[in-house]
């Protein structure tokens, strides 16, 4: 697979080829956990925007012969305007009783590269970039710096933008140097 | 409900374990490591303040998280003998 989009509305495209689910929202991110990867329950305590950058990268890895060996030589690179908004919400709720220490740890952007890395024992670079708005060139200069780096020779990379549980978007690819 | 599958239910909430019923959890089984539930330290900063919101119980030395934390029976047995709601 070499891009994977996904939309709140229950549209999932895979290289281009197009299904739609009946499920919406946080319900088509679980039930594509159930359908497509199902042995990873750690899924289940990721905030939402983990769960979208998780499920798109399980989609667009799927099936890679030697996945899971560690590397330093591809990097998680995402970009988006909300980062962990939703959580942060969530969590704000819980400070006025108890702070919920679940929620708290995600309370940073670059929590769902480091699931992406931790899952498939990537050790290279791993960033979150919050930007005001989609600008491509900034996305394309920052990959573009990101290939600077020669131990750097590959990157899951795109946009991912999680606004509410029902109100979301990923569009990942994997980008060769 | 008695208290071990109330507690079952608690962690099942407060850990978000969705899709996992009280009938899953063995409460003699460790909840963490490999061998049980598989639980990290989040989880167990999670499992302190179930004590404390649902009964009262405040642990004053961490230390002794790790033997009430054992499995749901040893935590239900510290709850019988120390919950003050």
């Amino acid at each position: 697979m070499k891009s994977v989009k996904i939309y709140s509305d229950g549209r999932v495209i895979l290289d281009g080829r197009e299904n739609v689910f009946e499920e919406k929202g946080l319900s088509l991110l679980e039930h594509l956990y159930r359908k497509e990867v199902g042995d990873y329950p750690k899924f289940f305590k990721m905030d939402v925007l983990c769960k979208l950058g998780f499920i798109a990268s399980e989609l667009l890895l799927k099936g890679e012969s030697d996945r899971f060996t560690p590397r330093e030589d591809r990097a998680v690179l995402l970009f988006g305007t909300c980062g962990p908004l939703c959580n942060d919400r969530n969590y704000q709720a819980t400070v006025r009783d108890y702070p919920s220490p679940s929620l708290f740890v995600y309370t940073l952007a670059n929590i769902v590269t480091g699931e992406i890395a931790i899952r498939n024992k990537y050790k290279g670079e791993s960033s979150f970039f919050i930007l005001d708005a989609k600008d491509e060139d900034i996305i394309k200069n920052t990959i573009e710096e990101a290939f600077q780096d020669p131990v750097t020779q590959e990157a899951v990379t795109g946009w991912i933008d999680c606004r509410s549980e029902d109100d979301f978007e990923a569009e990942i690819e994997l980008m060769v140097k | 409900m008695d208290l071990i599958e109330t507690l079952k239910t608690q962690i099942i909430e407060a850990l978000n374990l969705d899709g996992m019923t009280p009938g899953d959890i063995d409460e003699t089984q460790p909840l963490f490591g490999d061998e049980g539930l598989g639980l990290d330290s989040i989880d167990a900063l999670e499992l302190i303040l179930l004590m404390e919101k649902n009964y009262g119980i405040k642990l004053k030395n961490p230390a002794e998280g790790k033997e009430i934390f054992k499995s749901v029976n040893t935590m239900a047995d510290y709850i019988a003998k120390n919950r003050t709601k």
